[in-house]
């Protein structure tokens, strides 16, 4: 199988590239019309699995799981978690042929072997539905020209799909259909009706193409969202440690910190983020950021360069067939770091206490948002794709470190997230190494305003306001938080 | 003599840039137990949390443990509202979320939660075993934490608070979504500890308590003023009833005459059965009233009918005339029932405003709603002013007294003027005068065409308007009668 992305010609490339398209609630007058009455047959029952089932039940739709034979015999989780819901659930052979739509929400790793045992018991003029482009457009697996191929994935874990959506919303999500498999044009009517069937249009739906979504989701999360949060939580324990911070403190601020920082990003964008500042702590806050962007901006580039040539997939793709060792090799090293092996100390940490006394990780989501908003717009994908990357889902992946630090981190995201964030951790560490020389106790550790008067220059002030404020991903996420009518306070401290 | 256990001088409190408590004076000596009691939002609460040391305060307060006593120098204080979080800190929880099973447990059980606080206080597991039994909680062990009734996470924090055996322990509503049985049971515990040397203060206006307990106070004007008994406690004013708004005395469209009916409906989490052959039938314009102890059933034969429990559609059970699994949306359900319950409450986004609050109620979403037209804006207005929440509007729900907050809630659950009311204990942290007028809202809802489940403890608060009564007891329905004849409800 060839990448598919490039055998396209180039004009190809960035027209699908450049799909992107904002779809508000009007759009969606049909509901889930369209899917009404089909049978729809989910393959795999992890979290996206049972959750997206249970909602589109839940919305009056046909909904049956087929797993895989060894999963049935040995009654796995998944086993139970489709029968302990009341769903049917069927071998392959048993499911498959009667499907209208299949739904594949098994792990990118086992696309290709899912996809290949099922298609040939697919029925003429079915519809095969992804999460996750990866399969398609990096493997190139062809689909059957009868079948219709869509994407319905949303920007949330599976438990928060199903949360928001019994609280009578939903969360944000990328609908696409595959340009070489739409023989019926139906595609778009079911991707609909399915988003609609998981809530996803209370929350604002952006109608992608495969390509857009695998190119700005591999971007996003290698890079601001694992990456960069895994590298900078670990320089900034071992500076503080270095300069004599309590351990236990440290380890607290820097688990704990990153969530409650980036719960200020959620609600208002990167100038919401640096508001909850004193001035003085702004201005050195967009200072420190500017530096880090020059820095880490070749990497970030690097990183999207190899995403966009295959590079990145054809190397971890050449790792799966080598039974993981590398990833495996590096997850166990992060197991082992000082910041991992140090549990939170007994210490109350007030909120606003975590932008005083943590201004570097400030300085650290800021430049790593605007970075990768900045690359994947340069290489052609659409600002509404590259913000739903980048910033949307930084305060997601801040909460599972929240809740366990980086191994859980790691564990929660896919595994090709995973292996992208050592990568890029692995490389940036060293570029910073001059950097965190300077870095003091003032920016990470210790209250930043201890022994300032407040004061700064208006114009300055004014200046770096107008800069943060203007930045496209700030434009562009004024918008698309309009359409996210309830986002709900994730908390964990 | 001995050092009062309790002593407080010039105690001063204020919370919100309001005054709750003003230059307060209060003794609590060796062999008292005091009940407060007296209007909600008084500052009772505050009082116990500033005793505790958890909400700031100046003036001066001293706690004295008796050294020769052989229980631990140690003040403990229940909450009357707590929220539960998993190991890593997690609350952000749906109220639906123990009907949806999911492999990885979400929640610690109420063993391991209780192992976690005996390993963190350095308590002995065995010393909890006959709190437990006393509390008949014992069934509960390897129940998950979000799967418990609001009663029963109750008794979690009070097998918690006796376990420690504090010298001073105070319990703010002890009694909240306790059973008959329950109570009974908690009192004999409370009359034990007392005598084997616990001083008590209930906060509480309830009259069925501890004969031990031999002081009583309220809170007027920032200060304790003590009274002779429960009796004495100043009652809220008796509310003038209004009349009801307009839209609400019209009769809502009816979609079928039999509202729901279930047959034989099973429901087991593996080897657990919730529910076994249970049967009920209701018709329109009926009003039932569901009762059951701790753990009964109740919420799950509820969770059903709302569309919110998984297993419903592997049920004989058919809703407004259509079977359940026949191609409609829960939303559909939902769109015809107005439903409350503790838990609702309890995991209901309380950033929101009231307003936002009870407009949420038209699109059965919580917390917050697409654009409210015109027409349900006014509508709006009238139910607050109906429930004299008109002044709150504004307020964020989490800034009330928990009886206004319910209040609102139950005005979200009406709004929508929907054929089918579920109230599910819905008076549960109202007092008297809240609770009677509530019920005559609900009597006074009844006689315009709605059909109502009613569930409710204690057979003194109901609405006069029940026709009907469904007992459940560990999951069968021992008692289905038409109360009609019956007087003994009035």
């Amino acid at each position: 199988m060839a990448n598919y992305f490039n055998t396209l010609p180039l004009r190809e490339q960035l027209n699908q590239l450049s799909h992107a398209e904002f779809m508000d609630s009007s759009q969606f007058a049909d509901g889930v019309n369209a899917l009404k009455g089909k049978k729809i047959v989910i393959v795999g029952c992890g979290a996206q699995g049972l959750n997206q089932g249970l909602n589109l039940r839940d919305s009056g739709l046909d909904v049956s799981y087929t797993l895989r034979k060894e999963a049935i015999e040995q009654k796995r989780d998944s086993w139970k978690n489709a029968t302990d819901n009341n769903f049917t659930v069927g071998s392959y052979e048993e499911l498959i042929p009667q499907a209208d739509v299949v739904i594949n929400l098994t792990p990118d790793k086992q696309h290709t072997s899912v996809v290949n045992a099922v298609m040939p018991l697919m029925k003429q003029g079915a519809t095969l539905s992804y999460s996750h482009g990866f399969n398609i457009v990096e493997e190139g697996m062809q689909i059957r020209k009868d079948i219709t191929v869509i994407m319905v994935a949303p920007k949330c874990p599976g438990s928060e799909v199903r949360a928001e959506y019994l609280r009578g919303f939903g969360v944000p999500t990328l609908i696409a259909v595959h340009p070489e498999n739409d023989p019926e044009g139906k595609g778009w009517p079911y991707a609909k009706a399915y988003c609609v069937g998981t809530g996803g249009h209370r929350a604002g739906v952006l109608k992608s193409s495969f390509v857009a979504e695998v190119k700005s989701d591999l971007m996003g999360e290698q890079t601001i969202l694992c990456g960069l949060l895994q590298t900078g939580s670990i320089l900034s324990f071992d500076k503080m440690v270095e300069k004599g911070i309590d351990a236990g403190y440290a380890s607290k601020l820097v688990q704990y910190g990153v969530e409650v920082i980036t719960e200020a990003l959620k609600h208002g964008g990167v100038s919401g983020m640096l508001d909850r500042l004193s001035n003085p702590a702004k201005i050195k806050a967009y200072q420190v950021s500017e530096e880090l962007k020059d820095i880490m901006r070749p990497l970030f580039q690097k990183h999207q360069d190899d995403i966009m040539s295959g590079e990145f997939s054809k190397t971890m793709m050449e790792d799966w067939a080598n039974g993981d060792a590398n990833l495996l090799k590096w997850r166990a090293e992060t197991g082992e770091t000082a910041f991992e092996k140090t549990p939170a100390g007994d210490v109350k940490i007030a909120e606003q206490e975590y932008f005083d006394n943590y201004l570097l990780m400030v300085a650290f989501v800021r430049a790593g948002v605007e970075l990768a908003f900045e690359t994947m717009v340069e290489a052609g994908i659409k600002p509404e794709s590259a913000y739903y990357e980048s910033l949307h889902e930084t305060p997601l992946i801040a909460n599972t470190i929240a809740r366990k630090k980086l191994f859980e981190m790691n564990r929660v995201i896919s595994d090709t997230a995973e292996y992208g964030c050592y990568l890029f951790d692995q490389a940036c560490k060293p570029l910073l190494t001059d950097f965190m020389k300077k870095v003091d106790t003032d920016l990470v550790g210790k209250n930043f305003n201890e022994g300032k008067d407040g004061s700064v220059d208006n114009t300055q002030l004014v200046q770096v306001n107008e800069i943060l404020r203007n930045h496209q991903v700030e434009v562009v996420g004024r918008t698309l938080r309009k359409a996210m009518t309830a986002m709900k306070t994730i908390k964990t401290v | 003599m001995t050092n009062p256990v309790v002593h407080i001088a010039n105690l001063t409190l204020q919370y919100a840039g309001q005054s709750i408590l003003s230059a307060l004076d209060w003794r609590v000596q060796r062999g008292e137990h005091w009940v407060i009691g007296g209007k909600s939002g008084s500052g009772k609460s505050s009082l116990a949390k500033a005793i505790l040391g958890q909400e700031k305060y100046t003036g001066n307060i001293q706690l004295s443990f008796d050294p020769n006593s052989t229980l631990p120098p140690l003040a403990h204080y229940v909450s009357s509202w707590y929220r539960f979080t998993n190991l890593e800190g997690d609350r952000n929880f749906y109220y639906q979320q123990r009907y949806n099973k999911h492999q990885g447990n979400d929640t610690l059980t109420v063993y391991a939660d209780l192992m976690h606080f005996g390993q963190k206080r350095g308590l002995q597991m065995q010393d909890a075993e006959p709190i437990l039994e006393a509390l008949g909680f014992e069934n509960c062990r390897n129940t998950q934490l979000i799967e418990l009734s609001s009663g029963e996470h109750k008794k979690l924090q009070l097998v918690q608070a006796l376990w420690l055996k504090p010298q001073l322990l105070i319990i703010d509503e002890p009694y909240t979504g306790l059973d008959k049985n329950s109570r009974a049971q908690l009192n004999a515990i409370l009359t034990q500890i007392a005598n084997q040397g616990t001083t008590l203060i209930l906060i509480t206006n309830d009259n069925n308590i501890p004969s031990i307990m031999n002081r009583f106070a309220e809170i007027i004007d920032g200060a304790v003023r003590e009274v002779d008994s429960t009796a004495d406690f100043t009652k809220d004013q008796v509310r003038v009833q209004k009349t009801l708004p307009y839209f609400l005395q019209q009769a809502p469209t009816v979609d079928a005459d039999t509202m729901l009916e279930l047959k034989d409906v099973i429901v087991r989490y593996g080897e657990k059965v919730v529910l076994n052959k249970v049967s009920w039938t209701v018709k329109k314009g009926e009003k039932w009233l569901l009762q059951g102890h701790n753990g009964s059933g109740k919420s799950t034969l509820l969770s059903l009918l709302n569309g919110d429990h998984p297993q419903a559609y592997a049920s004989d059970i058919w809703l407004f005339g259509n079977k359940r699994g026949s191609g409609e949306s829960i939303w559909e359900i939902k769109e015809k029932i107005g439903i409350i319950s503790p838990e609702l409450h309890w995991y209901f986004d309380t950033n929101a405003t009231v307003w936002h609050a009870v407009a949420s109620g038209f699109y059965d979403s919580i917390g917050w709603f697409l654009d409210v037209k015109y027409e349900e804006k006014k509508q709006l207005e009238q139910l607050l002013d109906f429930f004299d929440l008109l002044p709150d509007k504004n307020k964020l729900l989490h800034t009330l007294p928990l009886g206004k907050q319910r209040l609102a809630l139950l005005a979200r659950t009406i709004i929508k003027n929907p054929q089918l009311l579920i109230l599910d204990e819905p008076c549960q942290g109202l007092d008297a005068a809240q609770t009677a007028h509530f019920n005559a809202v609900v009597d006074d809802l009844s006689a315009h065409g709605k059909t109502l489940i009613y569930v409710g403890h204690y057979e003194t608060q109901l609405p006069n308007s029940l026709s009907h009564r469904l007992v459940l007891e560990k999951g069968e329905v021992i008692l289905s009668e038409s109360l009609l004849e019956s007087i003994a409800y009035n």
